[in-house]
């Protein structure tokens, strides 16, 4: 789907954000990029969608290559969710915000509205259909700035830091949503620091550090790997954690665990076998 | 006497359909660790400004009952008189730094209050000191990571001389690493004494601190004890709060029929626990 | 914009930069104020010669020097516009003398921005009997433009990924291209205004009456010597010029 192939980008007079950074995302996955602020993880992301250009390598989205295609025209396939859903809202009712960038890309004013109102009905939004989004508390902006891209139906959907700010419940819902995007086939990226959503949710994780990927591979096997964890600056889960604590002293626990109910089985295990 | 005492304390704010706060009772004792947590818009952060007054003077709207602070009636007081007694540290840390480089910042809030510039040079060297300040205090708050930001922003607080700190999700912008390293230091700092009272969602970085949790949902308080009582009711699923991973294994051991000794909040106390238990 | 530099202040450890902001202020007015007394080219460039050596002491002179490269097209085309337009009698040497006065000026205020800190701007402001708020919302502006500016860089970011193209279309559609941009950029700097009023506010802004200050400026000796300096170099040439006149070669100019 993806295909990154050595790029480097250097930010005017500041610093190298991506030194040499390769990665292939086939269609349907779900990654996690992961990596300490710096890192150049939204870099990366922000070429994804054409946003930034590489000063040197390629970007290839279905074996094409982005370099001749327009962010509009990339943004038909990739769609980003930005951090802040403040920079994005700027009209006076949630389905004109979505409506707008259906327009902008293309769509017909009715086709534009049935998207927008499917999207808003599968958000959860369609009470705020007529709000003004200055109106809604941060949580609701976040989601309405969602529904603005998911109505695009991307072919990727790109998030940046989307769990921030939001409680339990808030990223349930959010993680609920993209397992359903993505059971329909979309591929989901998502920059984060958040590492539980990481363990539930994404079986991929890269990790950067330093403008280079220095990890790439299965999630449960990258997050036990001490070095990575240090190197992105991220806490290890409790999981992993109690799980290495374990292993000290019961050799016959699995390095790899990071979900609960895995953890759960094994000291299931460990004390049924008194 | 109690430090923070609400009573019966309602607020709406002006243009708000519902109250933020219904009928609040909430003591607060010197040296407490309080964390308050719960659902978005559940009041957390309207009570978090009602300690400094920030509710109702900076914030208006309609109040119902009180807030005394150190013997002090919040409705009577004004902010300026309240912060040398509760500082506050929000959210986003570069809207908390106002001047061109440390050094001001950190004198910024004693200077409004008319303290002594000599006085200000002492309490400068010392909070320098205790938060590892020494070689920022020349920097301009853009040439700063995020986590040397709100540490900046906390100093700044602390020279204040605050008797109780009062933080609305510090670490919420920060990755994990700045964010634990923060918490380290107000957890530092309510040993040495001082009244911490602090909103955080990621209730594993901070249960095991914390000598008290409140959980909040729709403007009241639904709960209120021991991290260790709070974390197992089943309220916290209920009204959608995060429970540390360790402290759902012991949840899901015990629908299993085992009963561990005691409530684990952490990853290692959870392997501490089992060790014990298997041992035994 | 690369010649705005040379009014930006830089951290250095040089002589001009320990003085007081309002010696300095001082030494600058004059300076202008002499070269606005003249308006031919030997006794300018003389001024101007005068002034590098202050540079030199400020260690800015290739931070000047730099600027006024970025000048040079627009000090050009001054020269060209006055010569072809003027009817003064030798239009290139009053043009010239007329540019030379310009980077005179420029560079009497440029050695006042240079060298002074925004921060002890303000409290110069502070100690000339200007109201804190004021002083201070100085400081503040210069604290959070750059803010903002990353701000608008973010939200033409957020935009451009939805499809808006903001330099295509007529001049008619790249305005109203700009309307996602600048909504966006007013709430949020409303919020963020709010946020930083209530950060304040919670830090005791604006309300003692003695209000103290850690670091108060003191006028120095050197101060004094510059400023009295200053003032003497005005008081005399002013004299000199209404007794006297300048000398003939002073006068000198090309003849077209």
């Amino acid at each position: 789907m993806i295909k990154i192939e050595d790029i480097h980008f250097k930010y005017e007079g500041v610093y190298t954000a991506l030194r040499g950074v390769s990665i292939q995302i086939d269609q349907g996955e779900r990654v996690a990029i992961v990596g300490t602020n710096g890192a150049g993880k939204t870099t990366l992301v922000k070429h994804m969608n054409g946003l930034l250009r590489p000063q040197r390598g390629h970007v290839f989205l279905k074996d094409r290559d982005t370099k001749h295609m327009s962010v509009a025209e990339i943004a038909r396939t990739v769609g980003l969710v930005f951090q802040s859903p403040d920079h994005q809202l700027f009209l006076d009712s949630v389905e004109k915000e979505v409506v707008f960038g259906l327009r902008n890309l293309g769509y017909s004013a009715k086709e534009a509205e049935e998207r927008c109102h499917n999207t808003l009905s599968r958000l959860g939004l369609e009470g705020f259909a007529d709000r003004s989004p200055f109106t809604l508390s941060g949580g609701e902006r976040k989601r309405v700035a969602l529904a603005s891209v998911l109505a695009t139906e991307p072919k990727v959907l790109a998030l940046d830091e989307p769990t921030i700010g939001q409680d339990a419940k808030q990223k349930k819902l959010l993680a609920e949503l993209l397992s359903e995007m993505n059971d329909a086939g979309c591929t989901v990226v998502v920059v984060t620091h958040d590492i539980e959503f990481v363990v539930e949710f994404f079986p991929r994780t890269v990790a950067m550090s330093g403008g280079l990927i220095v990890g790439d591979g299965k999630t449960e096997s990258l997050l036990s790997n001490e070095a990575i964890i240090d190197l992105s600056s991220l806490s290890a889960p409790q999981t992993t954690l109690a799980a290495s604590a374990l292993r000290k002293k019961f050799p016959e626990v699995s390095n790899r665990i990071t979900s609960v109910s895995d953890l759960e089985e094994i000291i299931v295990r460990l004390v049924g076998g008194l | 006497m109690p430090l923070i005492e609400f009573a019966d304390f309602s607020f709406k704010y002006v243009g708000a359909d519902s109250l933020a706060l219904k009928r609040i009772n909430l003591t607060i004792n010197e040296g407490e660790y309080v964390v308050i947590t719960g659902p978005s818009g559940c009041g957390k952060t309207t009570l978090c400004r009602a300690i400094n007054g920030l509710v109702p003077h900076f914030h208006r709207g309609y109040i119902g009952g009180n807030v005394i602070i150190d013997g002090i009636n919040t409705r009577t007081s004004s902010v300026a008189n309240l912060s040398s007694i509760a500082g506050m540290v929000f959210q986003n840390p570069s809207n908390q730094l106002v001047t061109l480089n440390v050094e001001r910042e950190l004198a910024f809030g004693p200077e409004n209050l008319g303290v002594d510039p000599a006085e200000i040079t002492n309490r400068i060297n010392e909070i320098v000191e205790l938060l590892f300040l020494e070689n920022l205090l020349e920097k301009h708050p853009h040439e700063m990571s995020g986590g040397e930001q709100q540490r900046v922003a906390l100093a700044a607080t602390l020279a204040m001389k605050p008797q109780i700190l009062v933080a609305d999700e510090p670490t919420s912008n920060l990755d994990p690493k700045n964010a634990e390293h923060i918490l380290e230091i107000i957890s530092s700092l309510n040993k040495r004494g001082m009244t911490v009272v602090l909103i955080e969602h990621r209730l594993d970085l901070v249960a095991q601190d914390a000598t008290r949790i409140v959980l909040m949902n729709a403007g009241r308080i639904v709960a209120d004890g021991k991290p260790r009582e709070i974390l197992v009711d089943d309220i916290c699923q209920e009204i959608g709060v995060g429970i540390p991973k360790a402290t759902q294994v012991y949840k899901g051991l015990k629908k299993r029929g085992i009963q561990l000794p005691s409530v684990p909040l952490s990853g290692e106390e959870l392997a501490y626990i089992v060790q014990e238990a298997v041992l035994k | 914009m690369s010649f705005l530099e040379v009014f930006q202040y830089t951290k250095q450890d040089s002589v001009i930069h320990q003085l007081d902001p309002r010696s300095k202020m001082v030494l600058a007015i004059t300076s202008a104020a002499i070269s606005l007394m003249f308006l031919n080219i030997v006794p300018l460039l003389i001024i101007l010669l005068c002034q590098i050596p202050i540079l030199f002491l400020a260690k800015s002179v290739r931070r000047w020097l730099r600027s006024m490269k970025g000048l040079s097209f627009l000090l050009i085309f001054i020269i060209v516009f006055n010569t072809l337009l003027s009817t003064v009698a030798n239009p290139f040497s009053y043009s010239v003398a007329l540019t030379i006065r310009l980077i005179a000026l420029m560079t009497s205020f440029s050695i006042f921005f240079l060298t002074v800190h925004p921060d002890e701007l303000s409290q110069a402001m502070i100690q000339m009997r200007i109201r804190f708020e004021f002083a201070f919302a100085m400081s503040m502006a210069m604290r959070y433009v750059p803010t903002l500016a990353h701000e608008a860089y973010s939200i033409m970011d957020a935009q451009k990924a939805r499809g808006v193209e903001l330099d295509k279309g007529n001049l008619l559609k790249r305005i109203r291209n700009m309307i996602p941009i600048i909504v966006p950029l007013i709430i949020v700097s409303i919020r963020r205004a709010l946020s930083v009023a209530e950060s304040m506010e919670s830090r005791a802004f604006g309300v003692s009456q003695n209000r103290t200050y850690l670091k108060r400026l003191e006028f120095q000796r050197r101060d004094w010597i510059v400023a009295f300096f200053s003032i003497a170099v005005l008081l005399y040439l002013i004299y000199f010029l209404s007794f006297f006149g300048l000398p003939d070669w002073m006068l000198w100019g090309f003849s077209f």
